[in-house]
């Protein structure tokens, strides 16, 4: 471990550091759709609630962006 | 062609220093944070003065219609006219000012025209919540405010009795209060670095895309630009719920707060 190219290390960066987030968001929507397939009339509660839980997840995505840009 | 509309390459993390006021210096974000404020102001004043009660001008009515929309998601989550009316305000002005630099951030010629100070290339305008600074001015701002109407309304013991819910002859009481004032410093930390990772992390995504893209990078960078646009909407409407529901979670009695409304979005 002399020498790591540093591309690779940022290649991995941003590989393992999406899968997290991936992972959030698809739960998100998996439980979206399931809540709105059961009570369809809250469906704008609904949504808004799901956009606060994606914006708190997608910042787990934005760190990882900031770590590989600014290195 | 587009090539001084597009980045030319991803700004630093610090932003850089126009000139000198004394021993403060102004930076490029700062300027363009009193650009938004202006415009912000100007919209607002402008709509105000404008404003009947059957609005003739286009501006007076959309003003209003933003600002009912988000009084009706106050008044949601508070559960209570008064409170809401209250608060609202600065709620507010927070999801505006952050918007509209979110966006700013996107309009062409922002980061990209540059000028020369003492030797160096510097950019004239960068997007305020770009800048670690700003945000965590808001951040302080917002959690200040939080923590000084938990005191008036709940008084001090209330607002000790948050942190050590519990019997106080358990230890069990002590670490878990320990464990809350640590997270209370955590969410200043958060709430901040949030916004900020966030949209310079979008514009960092937007001058690389347009560098990969080469030639192209016009066409490549505009579904991005729908995807900033999106995350700008997201992140302000997130930092004024969370402002909200922190307010919420922190004046209201610690035996009331099953009936809080928003108290969920603020478990980060």
């Amino acid at each position: 471990m002399n020498h790591v190219d540093p591309a690779f290390i940022k290649g991995l960066t941003i590989g393992l550091g999406a899968i997290g987030p991936a992972v959030g968001v698809g739960l998100i929507g998996s439980s979206v759709v399931g809540a709105v397939g059961r009570n369809p009339e809250i469906q704008g509660k609904i949504l808004s609630t799901a956009f606060i839980m994606i914006g708190l997840v997608d910042a787990v995505f934005a760190f990882v962006l900031l770590i590989l840009f600014t290195t | 062609m587009l090539a001084p509309f597009l980045l030319a390459e991803t700004q630093p993390l610090a932003p850089q220093t126009l000139f000198k006021l004394g021993p403060l210096p102004f930076t490029n974000s700062m300027l363009f944070g009193l650009v938004g404020a202006v415009f912000v102001l100007g919209l607002f004043g402008l709509a105000a003065k404008a404003s009947r009660l059957w609005p003739k001008s286009r501006l007076a009515f959309n003003v209003e219609t933003l600002v009912d929309l988000v009084y009706g998601l106050m008044l949601d989550s508070f559960g209570d006219r008064k409170k809401a009316a209250k608060h609202f305000p600065l709620l507010f002005t927070l999801f505006v000012f952050i918007l509209i630099n979110n966006l700013s951030g996107l309009l062409p010629g922002v980061d990209s025209i540059t000028l020369t100070v003492a030797g160096a290339k510097i950019s004239l305008f960068r997007s305020w919540t770009t800048d670690l600074n700003a945000t965590i001015a808001m951040a302080v701002i917002s959690l200040a405010t939080v923590h000084y109407y938990a005191l008036k309304d709940i008084g001090a013991k209330g607002y000790l009795r948050h942190f050590f819910a519990d019997s106080l002859k358990n230890p069990m009481t002590y670490f878990i209060g320990v464990n809350e004032l640590f997270g209370e410093v955590l969410r200043l930390v958060t709430l901040s670095l949030r916004l900020f990772g966030v949209i310079y992390g979008g514009e960092a995504l937007l001058s690389a895309i347009a560098s990969l893209a080469g030639n192209f990078g016009w066409a490549a960078t505009l579904p991005i630009m729908f995807l900033e646009i999106f995350v700008s909407l997201v992140q302000a409407y997130l930092f004024m719920m969370l402002t909200a529901s922190y307010i919420v979670m922190s004046t209201t009695h610690a035996g009331s707060e099953s009936h809080s409304g928003a108290a969920t979005a603020g478990s980060s």
